[in-house]
């Protein structure tokens, strides 16, 4: 029983930070048809700008919010100088088919990655470093028992949820969202309907990256911090993003609190070594069974 | 009609050959003028070569993203050392049987991988090559964890040393990898030149379009998921074959590495991929060569390759996507 609740409570606290990880994947995947693998080295390179600052004595807070920023700039400039000429070369042989299309900026994106994990080695150095909590992470005390359960769990999921949530009413009941929407929807009829799509399109990569730096400065407290960490990170919300349905924000939070439960069973039932394979197998049969995952709208193809 | 199809064939062949021995005699030139050290390189530029043209094949002319060619080259290396160790077969033997066993994996990740695309392929395989490694693992007794199985290239047989005399081990090395590489050159440029590579262009460019003219597209697409298996695989035996089977031999990383030659040669061409790999693989000792005299801390230096090929990456794929070799894309359409 003790094991069970254990499990259930990591899976929540886990789980809250994958379906943000997804959630910044969908948005882009919305926004611009591209799945950003580079997202969680966006939130690698600001949780360091973020411990960084804590360490030289500023207070935990403008850490937080800075970095938050600073992804948020990330994720727009990237937009602006690699993928919207990418975007725009679309005319060339080699973009000239759908497949090409896809793959090129996730090639792109891998680039990405991989200049910032080498920056982020040459500026701050290879090794783990810790990256503090802004609450105890000390279980609370229930009849003298102590629970898996920690102040800092309660902030991560009350902080994902309420991100969450005004992502779901930003779309909903904002003009900006809406025209978010239909570029996501459709890029040409919105462009042509008076939409700066440009824009939108570096909104929802702003968007993506402050929503994975929050991501970043929530899952570090507990897996340290080195330029590699958050890869499997990005692994895993992939996954979630996948399970819930690439184009859906509301499935991405239900595939990353149903990956985290998998993930934090697996790990506490059977070994953490195994945890890989058991998101390979999560991801193969929803891709097998329903590939759009639980959420995804049906995909007409035109031809 | 055949016997037009027939001297095509021969004109395909002839001209496959030609590359191969071109680049033979290109490699026996520059490995005699190199000294040791860039010898043992140049081995490895023709290993991971092998490995580039699997993604070349894959990604260049099937338009199938995979980040996954690194998994497939640990069945590869895996297969061969489990044979060499608990067998005791000769690496003569091993590697072939370590190429089938790369294709039977090649066989179950295309026929699961063949309806996805673009982006979901890409993921998965990442998936695929995150996992895969830590089965070493999972079956501790056979595959011996982290610890890996130590493997090496051993020594020239008798007949060997003399014709030619003693080879140094760098040598030997290059020795053993310039055959394989040759027949993968030979292959690949076949390929390319036939049939099938021009169904798997039309895949690639629309599927629709392609199956309407005939191509069975499910079926092809799984092909080339077992034909770039069986390049990764042996590159991945020959990977092996430096010293150590382990899954810290087949990082996801190493995937990447593959791609990154790829896209920087240019995609869609075997000459391309060749070039991409030699710069792979020098672009460390050439930096440090510039580098050198500025007496940059380790910190910097370690990091530096990572972060000039990365943006090479970048800079190719926005500026030049068509790669090194793109002045030949029109030719080799």
């Amino acid at each position: 029983m003790e094991t069970f609740l254990a499990a259930l409570f990591s899976g929540t606290s886990r789980g809250a930070i994958y379906a943000l990880v997804a959630l910044g994947l969908v948005i882009v995947w919305r926004g611009a048809g591209i799945v950003n693998f580079a997202q969680m080295g966006q939130a690698m390179f600001s949780t360091y700008i973020a411990s960084t600052m804590i360490t030289n004595g500023y207070s935990y807070w403008l850490g937080f919010i800075v970095a938050i920023l600073v992804g948020a700039a990330m994720g727009a400039l990237l937009d602006i100088l690699v993928m919207r000429p990418l975007s725009n070369k679309k005319k060339t042989e080699l973009l000239s088919s759908d497949s090409m299309r896809a793959a090129v900026p996730v090639i792109a994106s891998l680039g990405i990655l991989g200049v910032l994990q080498a920056l982020a080695g040459i500026i701050w150095a290879a090794e783990e470093r810790g990256f503090p909590a802004p609450y105890p992470q000390e279980g609370f005390t229930v009849a003298n028992n102590v629970m898996p359960f920690t102040s800092f769990d309660v902030f991560v999921i009350s902080i994902v949820l309420a991100t969450l949530l005004a992502t779901t009413l930003f779309f909903k009941k904002t003009g900006v969202g809406l025209a978010m929407r239909a570029t996501a929807l459709n890029a040409e009829v919105a462009r042509l309907s008076g939409i700066r799509t440009n824009f939108t399109r570096s909104l929802s990569w702003g968007f993506s990256g402050a929503a994975s730096s929050l991501a970043g400065l929530l899952i570090t407290p507990t897996s340290n911090l080195s330029p590699n960490t958050l890869d499997l990170v990005l692994i895993i919300g992939f996954t979630a993003a996948v399970v819930g349905g690439l184009d859906s924000p509301a499935g991405s939070v239900i595939g990353g609190f149903l990956v985290g439960m998998v993930i934090s069973f697996v790990s506490f039932y059977d070994t953490p070594e195994d945890v890989f394979l058991s998101i390979l197998s999560v991801l193969l049969l929803v891709l097998i069974i329903r590939p759009r995952g639980i959420f995804g709208a049906k995909d007409a193809r035109r031809v | 009609m055949r016997a037009v199809s027939k001297v095509k064939q021969h004109s395909i062949a002839r001209k496959s050959l030609r590359r191969t021995l071109f680049f033979i005699v290109l490699i026996l030139l520059a490995g005699s003028t190199f000294d040791a050290y860039n010898q043992a390189q140049l081995a490895l530029v023709l290993i991971l070569f092998i490995g580039v043209l699997s993604v070349t094949l894959l990604t260049g002319i099937s338009g199938q993203l995979s980040l996954g060619q690194g998994a497939l080259m640990a069945v590869g290396g895996y297969c061969m050392a489990l044979l060499i160790t608990n067998k005791g077969y000769s690496i003569w033997v091993a590697i072939p049987l370590a190429i089938v066993g790369a294709a039977i994996a090649g066989l179950l990740l295309g026929i699961s991988a063949a309806r996805l695309s673009g982006p979901y392929l890409a993921g998965t395989t990442l998936v695929i090559a995150l996992a895969i490694p830590t089965l070493s693992n999972r079956f501790m007794s056979v595959l011996k964890g982290d610890e890996g199985l130590p493997v090496d290239v051993g020594y020239p047989p008798n007949w060997f040393t003399k014709l030619f005399g003693e080879p140094s081990y760098e040598q030997w090395q290059l020795y053993v990898a310039l055959p394989f590489a040759a027949i993968a050159l030979f292959f690949a440029s076949n390929i390319l030149l036939s049939r099938t590579g021009r169904m798997w262009r039309a895949i690639r460019d629309n599927e629709t379009a392609a199956s309407l003219s005939g191509v069975n597209f499910s079926r092809q697409k799984i092909f080339v998921f077992v034909v770039s298996a069986t390049f990764a695989g042996l590159s991945g035996a020959l990977y092996g074959l430096r010293g150590l089977v382990g899954p810290s031999v087949y990082p996801v990383s190493l995937s990447l590495t593959l791609l990154t030659a790829a896209v920087l040669g240019g995609i869609r061409s075997i000459f391309g991929a060749f070039i991409g790999t030699v710069i792979v693989v020098f672009l460390p000792d050439w930096i440090e060569a510039v580098l050198g005299s500025f007496e940059l801390s380790e910190q910097v230096s370690n990091f530096m390759p990572a972060l000039i090929s990365s943006l090479l990456l970048i800079l190719t794929v926005v500026i030049n996507p068509a790669g090194v070799a793109g002045t030949h894309l029109h030719k080799h359409k």
